[in-house]
């Protein structure tokens, strides 16, 4: 919904003014915050590149004074000191990401091959990320495999990366083994638009948190048992968790009380009536 | 020797008032809310009905389970989007005389929730007799606000109901 399809802003004392409203401005993130190992290596690697252009640079322009200052019969500037390394002694610095060690990890590695696109330990909290395709058989591997044994679903939730390229979404599922006493987080990466499989076929629990984030961030999940909203009113514009989405939202503050807004009585109905056995739709003349 | 001022029969059994203050008085003294809450504000409602300090010194104590009973919404909390069909339903269901308290920030203009799913204050959907601010209010506040409501009760008038029909005959 553009800025143009916003609903006119009636008088009165009590009606919010939607296209002034400094809630409705947006600023979209131009970083990608996603963790990884690999997106962290890359980035000490440039980091430290810069570092050695900039010594080099320094060098450079010491050498060009020093032979300037020959020529001219002055004194020679002062060599330039590399700078050491900066220490940093306070223990709020938040663990960087490692490789993947935890006999889990491996052992997840070695079962799905290359459907793992990237694991890694950061903090103590293992994360693999699977391909978006291979969710489910990463997912009934972390439930039945004997030395997984993943028998609980935590939470499901997912993130929205508007700066990034290859994708829009990350949906995370953090699973827990109550018999290991052990946590694993399992990641996929989906463009706008992409429909993952639903993983209520393997953990039930799935059903209320797939419903959320269909709510939330308009990812719908295929063999989902009800894929309604469940915060939100049935019958609600947009998505409110996506980066886009205004905080005062576009114009649903207005309030409507027709009967049986939310369809939901109808609803019910409906269900009763499949309960009974009743044909509710009456036919109408032509 | 003083005359001792004997009182006859009468004024033992008898009291002259008006109709109207009797009625008030009774309406004022025994307001039953309705067993509703929506945030936080309600667990301190709650705890103004238990033992410490016990709303039902004045007369409000007897929460009903039902609106159909009920006399006084105490509207305790976030109105969201969602929630405020059910809260008109619930206020149409009121038999008259009804009164409305809205209780604390967020009932009263939405408190710090100025985003898409809040409605800002409870007074967009029923109409409201007394404001309580706080985040949230402590108990004697909403004592306060009932009392205050009680003085209302009190300054009504039989007539009201009637007078919007007058008006408008003219």
């Amino acid at each position: 919904m553009s800025d143009a399809n916003l609903p006119e802003t009636p008088a009165g004392p009590y009606v919010y003014d939607y296209k002034t409203a400094p809630n409705r401005q947006i600023e979209l993130p131009k970083t990608v915050p996603l963790p990884g190992y690999r997106a962290y290596v890359a980035e000490q690697k440039a980091q430290a590149e810069a570092e050695e252009a900039k010594w080099q640079k320094q060098l450079a322009d010491y050498e060009t004074a020093k032979a300037k200052a020959e020529a001219e019969g002055k004194e020679a500037p002062t060599a330039p000191v590399k700078p050491a390394p900066k220490k940093n002694d306070t223990d709020m610095v938040f663990p960087a990401p490692t490789e993947a060690q935890a006999p889990d990890l491996l052992r997840l590695m070695e079962l799905l091959g290359d459907k793992v696109e990237e694991a890694f330990e950061q903090a103590g909290e293992m994360t693999c990320q699977v391909g978006r395709d291979h969710i489910l058989e990463a997912l009934k591997l972390c439930r039945e495999d004997a030395s997984l044994k993943y028998e609980m679903l935590a939470d499901e939730t997912a993130t929205h990366y508007p700066a990034a390229t290859d994708f829009a979404f990350s949906v995370v599922y953090h699973l827990t083994s109550l018999a290991r006493k052990k946590r694993l987080r399992l990641r996929i990466l989906i463009p706008e638009g992409f429909e993952p499989q639903s993983a209520t076929q393997i953990y039930p629990g799935a059903n209320w948190l797939e419903r959320e984030i269909w709510d939330m961030f308009g990812i719908r999940f295929q063999h989902h048992p009800d894929m309604t909203r469940i915060l939100c009113p049935e019958g609600w514009e947009g998505h409110p968790l996506r980066k886009e989405y205004p905080v005062v939202g576009w114009g649903q503050r207005d309030i409507d009380f027709r009967d049986d807004r939310s369809g939901m009585l109808n609803r019910i109905a409906l269900e009763k009536a499949g309960q009974l056995g009743i044909n509710l739709k009456q036919p109408k003349a032509e | 020797m003083g005359v001792i001022h004997q009182p006859s029969s009468f004024e033992n059994l008898l009291i002259t008032t008006r109709v109207e203050k009797v009625m008030n008085w009774s309406r004022a003294t025994s307001v039953w809310p309705m067993t509703f809450g929506l945030a936080c504000c309600a667990i301190e409602m709650m705890a103004s009905g238990a033992a410490r300090f016990d709303f039902d010194r004045f007369g409000c104590g007897i929460f009903r389970a039902t609106p159909r009973q009920a006399d006084l919404m105490i509207v305790p909390g976030t109105v969201t989007y969602k929630m405020a069909p059910t809260i008109k339903l619930l206020w149409d269901q009121m038999p008259e005389p009804k009164w409305a308290i809205a209780m604390g920030s967020c009932a009263t203009c939405g408190g710090p929730f100025d985003s898409y799913h809040t409605i800002q204050g409870v007074d967009k959907i029923i109409p409201v007799d007394v404001y309580i601010p706080g985040c949230p209010p402590r108990p004697e506040a909403l004592f306060y606000g009932f009392m205050k409501l009680q003085d209302k009760i009190m300054t009504s008038s039989l007539a009201d109901r009637y007078r919007e029909i007058f008006e408008e005959v003219g």
